[in-house]
């Protein structure tokens, strides 16, 4: 059986070349992208071993909670002097004191190098004096700050900037921008930098001043004697401070801790990687399942007469899902090797952006080889496996009959299965949804693939009038379009899970569009009702983690005789009530100049350092009224009690809870401003205060001033950012669908050779025979489109209905977009009739008419 | 059933040339050690409003040498002429119009779209070629040929024998300068055949239509005005004004 096997697949290799592209398609991209986080993962593992290669001990600030998703720890600073007690206790060698935080170095042209907003940090660090914990290597020429106004940068930001040693350099820090002289330039162990980040290193006393606090340090790093063993070091450094709010770890543990941290968040990019990898394959799982049904009712004779000589239906079954584990296997080990390359050409691709991953070669884990191999053989094998079953069906006696290959029609059965499996998909999704249930994503995921598959079994019973409907127009006077419209309605289960697979990608598109209109709507009413500022200046990062703006910017801002109020708005990441969550600060005299945010009870104006306010919603779920207590868990400073002393509507501008610039002060650790926001004075014109305040923004080149349409429109790019990205990931699945038509009408117009040549023989013309292809696959890939309008259209508006509570309050058809996507697929079916146009033109009449 | 005299009086004017003719027609499969020579300069001439036989055992030539004239296929070398129009010079747009406009064709099976009704498949040739239908010469076809009521069925749900008859009305709806038919009666039953055979018969005297028929069937070709029998890709006899006995006699004759 297995010769009977493997001779069926090269006898119709051809016939199974687009579904074996299909499924390398999809696990080129799953093993592209394990390869790739893998690589990073290896290249982080590397820098952390590197880092603290010669740091046995790290003695660090206490925190109350790991605010997760902040790559950078959130750590109260530690006491310098606490320096010489470590250096007294046996066995230390060495101790090297830390201090980092934000700088930001500007290029001779005025123009920042690297944004932390959209790439790689800027840094500012203290230099080590010892050279066994300090990673940086001084060039010839250059030598370590001495000054108080010496820095040494890293060596891509030197090439970057144009810098040399010697030169005066500016650096934006949390105080106001000043100059530097370039002492050194240094390379960060073998790198230039490391992954792009640009590193400015400051004399202790300068980096206390501008990064932290003096007399402060972020973490004091241990050099041991050799020999001597890490915990033993820890628990002796440990004794010795005893009484002191800090905590020791070992070298090992602390860098075990950054590479999970590097590990975790890579999980996330990994996880949004494959769960586009998995789209891509569930589409092709429509290709291959038709590609086999196709297959087995064209070779239904040759099934036939292996029964008949006496093979068991298992054997036929065995015989097709041997084919399928073949394809599948030979496809996977192509997607594979495709993959990796793939993941070569990204790696290459990041380090034109800068971001240079070090490592020397990819890493190629075994899991990876599994995984890419297991599950592109699975979904051939499982999309085959109903094919398969119906090959068995076929009776020896048909054989020596002809056999109609007429589609049969379709069941009640079919609408029962389908309507049932159809309301557990969105039963499923809308639980995902609208509840809180544990593991919510695989709900909404599973919820919307389960709901794809029940179009697909009722697709083949609205196919028939659907395509009958869309295809009228084009029938109306013309023969080739009414060819092309009996041919799409001729097998309407053929026809209809074709243009499934089209279906998925389209619904996901509309879904995303939908999504994003409704969120720029929602942005763009709050904006219009709550933004009482002319103003807003960003420094592009809204997160306040990695950068921000000086505080000083804000100070100069309220000088301008042209400004009634400038005001920093800060942000920070907190617990309460056991959720981790993000919490604005602002001074908050000017905050009612600036914003409408609904005020229902109290008074923000006289908040004091340990007042809070809190939004309606809040109040009424934790039954919190004016003079309640709230406790709020800061990760450095820990826990602390606050006043409600307000209470507000518009939650979309202030978050849920609202801190007054005080109480950020005391408690964040990062003391810059996310935003600022400007009023101008009264009878300020838009161009003088606009020329006034640009003025002041000279000297920060982070900052963007946006007036209220500008600042829109940046929150409409961020989420265009986001939305292309998506497209661009969706694009596969859309490919693959699109490969899928080609694959049936290929397939189709080999088992309508006769027809064909008869056509040809009767008068069509070359041309008229591709105008029909075309025209079949525009009515296929019209309806897999309107079936994906629909689909993405109930998803966008349930999507959008459960991110009501994330601020999305309105809902947007964006019926111009979504016609754009419906006529995009139109063109991208005619692209895919292309080839399989031109092979059914070339058909020799003879041959066709004269076969058999 | 009427015949097509009684709808087709007035019916155009009847070409004088020879409606068709191969001249020194040689016609050469494959290559090398494979290579057959399928026609080795046959030269033929077909007389408008004349119907003619071709037979020939199997491997003969003759259904190459009708699709030669038809236009399906082209000569190695040598000459097609239909009227005074050569198809070797015609490039494969023009050799499709050639055929949808002045040629009519039945085969022996699969004559007919599936998708589309009878009626659709009748009026093909006309639709591709951006014409209307002349509805009542089309109707008065089907009548003479006894399909008028199976206009709207799709192939499927038609005997052997009508859809044989739609595929003669799509062949005669163009009016075409020659009919060619190859072994069209070779999947009918007898009364169904002679039926269709009475029909080509009575398009020839009633209307002039020249026939070109490749059969191996004696009785069949004794339809026809005259018999052309094929050896090995070369005319080698023909028989004016036949019969059953005489095609026979003349087989049994080349058989020795």
């Amino acid at each position: 059986m297995w010769r009977i096997t493997l001779k069926g697949v090269f006898a119709h290799k051809l016939r199974y070349a687009l579904t074996a592209l299909a499924v390398i398609l999809g696990v080129s991209f799953m093993a592209g992208t394990l390869v790739l986080t893998d690589t990073i993962g290896r290249t982080f593992d590397g820098l952390f071993t590197d880092i603290y290669h010669s740091t046995d001990a790290v003695v660090r600030g206490q925190q109350s909670f790991n605010p997760s998703g902040a790559f950078i720890d959130q750590r109260p600073l530690i006491s310098a002097t606490l320096a010489a007690k470590v250096r007294d206790v046996p066995g230390v060698r060495a101790v090297g004191l830390v201090i980092s935080g934000y700088a930001q170095l500007v290029a001779r042209d005025g123009k920042p190098i690297g944004n932390p907003a959209s790439g790689p940090p800027t840094i500012g660090e203290a230099w080590v004096n010892e050279p066994a914990l300090n990673p940086l290597r001084l060039l010839a020429g250059g030598h370590a700050p001495r000054a108080a106004n010496d820095v040494v940068i890293d060596k891509r930001s030197a090439s970057v900037g144009h810098y040399a040693v010697g030169d005066r350099v500016t650096v934006l820090s949390k105080l106001a921008p000043a100059a530097y002289v370039i002492s050194g330039i240094a390379t960060w162990g073998s790198v230039d930098s490391p992954l792009g980040a640009t590193i400015t290193v400051f004399t202790p006393a300068t980096a206390a001043r501008v990064l932290g606090t003096p007399g402060m340090v972020n973490e004091i790093d241990v050099a041991g004697v050799s020999g001597v063993d890490q915990d033993q070091l820890v628990a002796r450094i440990d004794a010795a401070l005893r009484g002191s709010r800090v905590e020791v770890v070992s070298g090992l543990s602390i860098t075990q801790q950054g590479q999970k941290t590097v590990h975790d968040a890579l999980g996330f990019f990994n996880t949004f990687l494959l769960i586009f990898a998995l789209i891509a394959l569930f589409v092709g799982s429509f290709l291959i399942f038709n590609t086999f049904t196709i297959i087995v009712a064209q070779r239904i004779r040759e099934l036939a007469l292996l029964r008949a000589v006496g093979a068991s239906r298992r054997q036929v079954t065995g015989s097709v899902l041997g084919e399928a584990l073949c394809i599948g296997l030979f496809a996977s080990a192509i997607g594979l090797a495709v993959g990796v390359g793939l993941a070569a050409g990204l790696k290459a691709g990041l380090k034109a952006l800068g971001i240079d991953i070090p490592a020397s070669g990819l890493v190629v884990a075994p899991r990876t080889i599994v995984v890419a191999i297991a599950v592109g053989t699975l979904v051939t094998m499982v999309s085959a496996f109903l094919p398969a079953r119906r090959a068995a069906r076929v009776p020896p006696v048909a054989a020596m009959q002809d056999v109609i290959v007429e589609p049969q029609s379709p069941s009640s059965t079919r609408a029962l299965v389908g309507v049932l499996v159809g309301v557990a998909g969105v039963a499923a999704l809308l639980v995902g949804l609208f509840t809180k249930v544990a593991g919510r994503m695989g709900f909404v995921g599973g919820g919307a693939a389960v709901t794809f598959l029940s179009i697909a079994i009722l697709g083949p019973l609205i196919a028939r009038p659907v395509s009958r409907l869309i295809g009228s127009p084009m029938a109306w006077r013309s023969v080739t379009g009414k060819l092309a419209q009996e041919n799409a309605v001729r097998n309407p289960a053929r026809t209809s899970s074709t243009a499934a697979a089209l279906m998925i990608g389209v619904a996901l598109v509309t879904l995303m569009t939908i999504v994003a209109s409704s969120t720029k709507a929602s942005i763009n009413t709050i904006i219009d009702s709550s933004m009482r500022a002319d103003y807003v200046v960003s420094s592009g990062d809204v997160t306040g983690v990695t950068g921000g703006l000086s505080p000083s910017l804000q100070r100069q801002l309220s000088q301008l005789p042209q400004v009634a109020t400038a005001l920093g708005i800060r942000s920070g990441i907190v617990q309460i009530n056991g959720a981790t969550t993000t919490v604005k600060a602002a001074n908050p005299r000017g905050i009612l100049d600036l914003f409408n945010i609904g005020l229902e009870k109290g008074d923000v104006a006289s908040m004091g350092p340990h007042d809070i306010a809190v939004s309606s919603q809040v109040a009424t779920g934790r039954h919190l009224s004016l003079g309640s207590t709230v406790s709020v868990t800061f990760s450095s400073t820990g826990r602390r009690l606050f006043t409600v002393r307000a209470i507000y509507r518009t939650r979309e501008v202030a978050g849920d809870y609202f801190l007054p610039l005080a109480a950020a002060q005391a408690n964040f650790t990062q003391q810059l401003d996310v935003q600022d926001y400007v009023q101008l004075a009264p009878g300020v014109s838009a161009t003088v205060g606009r020329r006034a305040i640009d003025a002041v923004l000279a000297s920060y080149p982070t900052a963007t001033l946006l007036d209220q349409a500008q600042y829109k429109q940046q929150q409409f790019k961020q989420i265009d950012q986001v939305l292309n990205l998506v497209y661009g990931l969706l694009a596969l699945a859309v490919l693959i669908a699109l490969i899928g038509i080609a694959n049936t009408l290929a397939l189709s117009t080999y088992e309508r050779t006769r027809e064909l040549g008869l056509l040809r023989a009767v008068g069509m013309t070359r041309g008229q025979l591709r105008a029909s292809v075309r025209k079949e696959s525009l009515i296929i890939s019209l309806l897999g489109s309107a079936e994906g309008l629909i689909v993405g259209s109930l998803f966008g508006w349930a999507m959008v209905r459960a991110l009501g509570s994330q601020g999305i309050t309105e809902l947007v058809f964006p019926v111009g977009q979504l016609l754009i996507v419906a006529a995009l697929a139109g063109v991208a079916g005619i692209v895919a009739a292309l080839g399989p146009g031109r092979r059914a033109a070339r058909i020799d009449v003879l041959r066709a008419i004269a076969a058999e | 059933m009427t015949t097509l005299t009684d709808d087709i009086k007035d019916s155009p004017s009847v070409p004088i040339r020879p409606a068709a003719r191969m001249v020194a027609g040689v016609k050469v499969f494959g290559k090398g050690e494979t290579e057959v020579l399928a026609l080795n300069g046959v030269d033929a001439q077909f007389a408008a409003g004349q119907f003619t036989a071709v037979m020939g055992p199997s491997g003969s030539g003759k259904s190459t040498m009708l699709h030669c004239l038809a236009g399906l296929d082209r000569l190695t070398s040598g000459q097609v002429l239909i009227g005074d129009i050569d198809l070797q010079s015609l490039s494969d747009k023009e050799m499709t119009i050639m055929r949808r406009e002045h040629i009519g064709f039945v085969f022996q099976a699969f004559n007919l779209v599936p998708t589309l009704t009878a009626g659709e498949n009748i009026v093909l040739p006309l639709t591709l070629g951006g014409r209307k239908p002349d509805r009542e010469w089309v109707e008065g076809l089907a009548r003479a040929l006894g399909v008028e009521h199976r206009l709207a069925h799709r192939p499927s749900e038609l005997s052997g024998g009508q859809q044989q008859r739609v595929s003669m009305v799509r062949a005669l709806v163009t009016r075409p300068d020659l009919l060619f038919a190859d072994e069209p009666t070779g999947n009918l039953d007898s009364k169904a055949a002679n039926e269709l055979l009475v029909q080509i018969r009575g398009a020839v005297d009633d209307y002039n239509q020249s026939v070109v028929m490749v059969t191996h069937d004696a009785r069949a070709a004794s339809f026809a005005d005259r018999v052309l029998f094929l050896v090995d890709g070369s005319v080698v006899r023909e028989l004016n004004y036949p019969t059953t006995d005489s095609i026979l006699d003349a087989i049994r004759e080349l058989e020795e």
